[in-house]
């Protein structure tokens, strides 16, 4: 690593020496200690329009019109300035350094919600190898929709919900998927998740996992559905079978088709989903293999199994993740907690689920020390990213950095229950796909920063009045940068509630923070910049 | 072009002769054949990596060791799994 603080004797020792094997990303990264965004950019103009993030790859910045039914994205680009006076340092920047279109080129604005639809602001799932991105349009939510068609009562209803898959090179939309009547969580993609190629689509209200395929032409191809059905030839087999039963009866309307018509043949709770019976087999199998013995297996099982069987046959799929292309990480829990904003009551459970091989692996509940162990360890492996994403390896994790992991085991120690504190972390899972900003300023390795304030996940964070710092690491009480994220004068209304939002570049030193208040006011954003 | 330099031995580079380009050198390396046959691998043997990472290995180990345990008072007791089994590793671009 490096001798010296100094950029240019860095740049001069980077020359003579090579990095040790496997850390040349990391080396490279040190030179964000010397490149940083500490000059701010106030009262910009700029256009009306909802910031949602930087592309991964750092190539568009995704936003939104105000009305909530275009697209409208542009390219981050880079001024550049020469001056050959004597005393530079002392010269102001040209105006246009201050001017939102010297930083963001407009590509295409794009309509992609009809009348009637509003684009969830939240979303945006980026595929890095084609540059496809996907995004989601719905209509209004109806809470107290009856369970119809196999739905389940108690989850609320949107009557058409829209995944755009765009190119986001010249703004062409590709391919589109349209779930009608039903229940997808589209905040921060809660209900989505993007491995590779692939798309896990969580349907709530039909309990369904359907995963999808990007093909590169740009076509969506349905390549399963999970939860009434585990295999492909599941639905054909128990169709054929209740035909074959009730060919007596041939007066009846019999509808083989696909989706949710075919399921009036049967009554309403005859079968458990396929899902469920493979879940609840494990639970059996798990409980009967504990004990040899016949008289204490069979109280183990009436003890923890048939007791808690009507609450287990009850579990509705909340959240799911891809582990690997074979491997999905589903939360259950009570269908209550599925649409709730804070689970953290509601007793929850975790399977691995084999796509390929239809077999849960295992299932801990929301306290289980062994799954706590396992995501301390290996929590780089939950944020499950695709050989493709090349940043999205170096997210700084407890699990990877020294400082994050002191600074989690801080927290454990400062718990006041254990089991409580296991419950809140394992609440982070499965985690929303690309959440974590790849940007190096979140390295905690390079700098230190309030992780109540700001930190990589993108969400809204209340706004304070006072800078956020980021501090250097290695040479400690040096502030590097900070951000203000208010106006610079300060705020005139301390009561409104504010929140911020910080956009990072993934590679250039360049940031957006947003402010706004809960009512429709003009946000207050700012960019900060390396000079 | 080495000679002059100096050096804390001056008898250190006498055997060193230059490249003479017009000249190339005619030695070939030894090849290394070994004596024995102990370090050969099995003919039948297939090295591919891992197709699980080590989270998921860990939620496969208890239902593997529960398997093992209830294999091992039927079957002889079989040696430790080696780490380079002839397996067959799922494809990563195959749906």
């Amino acid at each position: 690593m490096f001798r010296s603080n100094n950029v240019t004797a860095r740049i001069f020792e980077r020359q003579i020496s090579s990095p040790a094997p496997g850390t040349s990303v990391h080396c490279a990264r040190r030179f964000y200690e010397n490149i940083v965004p500490c000059h701010t950019i106030f009262d910009i103009e700029c256009p009306d329009i909802l910031f949602r993030k930087f592309s991964d790859d750092g190539q568009y910045l995704i936003t939104f019109s105000r009305n909530h039914q275009d697209l409208v994205v542009y390219r981050p680009t880079w001024l550049s300035y020469s001056c050959r006076e004597q005393d530079c340092p002392d010269h102001d920047l040209p105006s246009k350094a201050n001017k939102f279109e010297s930083f963001f080129t407009q590509l295409y604005s794009v309509t992609l919600a009809c009348s009637g639809e509003l684009i969830c602001k939240d979303f945006f799932l980026y595929s890095e190898k084609n540059q496809f991105g996907i995004f989601a349009s719905s209509t209004a939510q109806i809470h107290d929709a009856p369970a119809v068609g196999g739905a389940i009562q108690g989850i609320p209803s949107i009557e058409k919900i829209t995944f755009h898959l765009v190119r986001l090179e010249d703004g062409v939309i590709l391919d589109e998927r349209v779930f009608c009547n039903d229940y997808i969580n589209l905040a921060h993609s809660m209900g989505v998740f993007l491995y590779d190629d692939l798309v896990a689509i969580v349907s709530l209200r039909y309990q369904r996992i359907h995963i999808l395929q990007i093909r590169d032409s740009g076509n969506l191809v349905d390549v399963r559905s999970i939860g009434e059905y585990c295999r492909e030839d599941d639905e054909l087999f128990l169709n054929s079978s209740t035909q074959c039963m009730s060919i007596p009866g041939r007066n009846r309307n019999h509808n083989v088709g696909n989706g949710p018509d075919h399921t009036n043949q049967m009554p309403e709770g005859s079968f458990l989903s396929g899902l469920k019976q493979r879940l609840l087999s494990f639970i059996f199998r798990g409980i009967w293999n504990e004990e040899d013995d016949p008289t204490m297996r069979m109280q183990c099982l009436k003890k923890k199994f048939y007791f808690h069987f009507q609450d287990y046959a009850d579990l509705v799929i909340w959240k799911v993740q891809f582990l690997d292309r074979h491997h999905l990480l589903i939360k259950f829990g009570s269908v209550d907690g599925g649409v709730a904003r804070n689970t953290d009551n509601h007793p929850a459970f975790f399977a691995v689920y084999n796509m390929e091989t239809t077999e849960i692996i295992s299932f801990y509940q929301n306290s289980a020390d062994e799954l706590y162990t396992l995501f301390e360890l290996f929590c780089d492996h939950f944020h499950s990213s695709s050989k493709n994403s090349f940043y999205m390896n170096f997210l700084s994790t407890h699990s990877n950095n020294i400082h994050a992991l002191e600074q989690l085991r801080c927290n454990k120690n400062k718990a006041s229950s254990l089991p409580q504190f296991v419950k809140k972390m394992l609440s982070t899972l499965p985690f929303n796909c690309q959440s974590q900003s790849p940007s190096p300023y979140f390295d905690h390795s390079l700098f230190r920063y309030d992780d109540k304030l700001i930190s990589a996940t993108d969400r809204h964070r209340q706004s304070t009045d006072h800078p956020i710092k980021f501090i250097s690491r290695r040479q400690p009480n040096i502030l590097k940068f900070k951000i203000k994220p208010g106006p610079e004068s300060g705020n005139a209304d301390t009561r409104t509630k504010k929140i911020s939002s910080f956009l990072f570049h993934p590679i250039l030193p360049l940031a957006i923070s947003v402010q706004q208040t809960l009512f429709l006011q003009p946000a207050v954003m700012k960019i900060l910049k390396r000079i | 072009m080495l000679g002059s330099w100096p050096s804390f031995d001056p008898h250190n580079f006498s055997q060193f002769k230059p490249n003479d380009p017009a000249n190339p050198s005619k030695m070939t390396p030894v090849t290394y054949r070994p004596t024995h046959d102990r370090t050969l691998p099995p003919p039948d043997q297939v090295i591919a990596p891992e197709a699980k990472n080590i989270l998921l290995r860990h939620f496969y180990q208890p239902a593997e060791e529960k398997l093992r345990s209830k294999r091992a008072p039927c079957d002889n007791p079989s040696p430790e799994r080696a780490s380079k089994l002839p397996r067959p590793s799922a494809s990563d671009n195959s749906i």
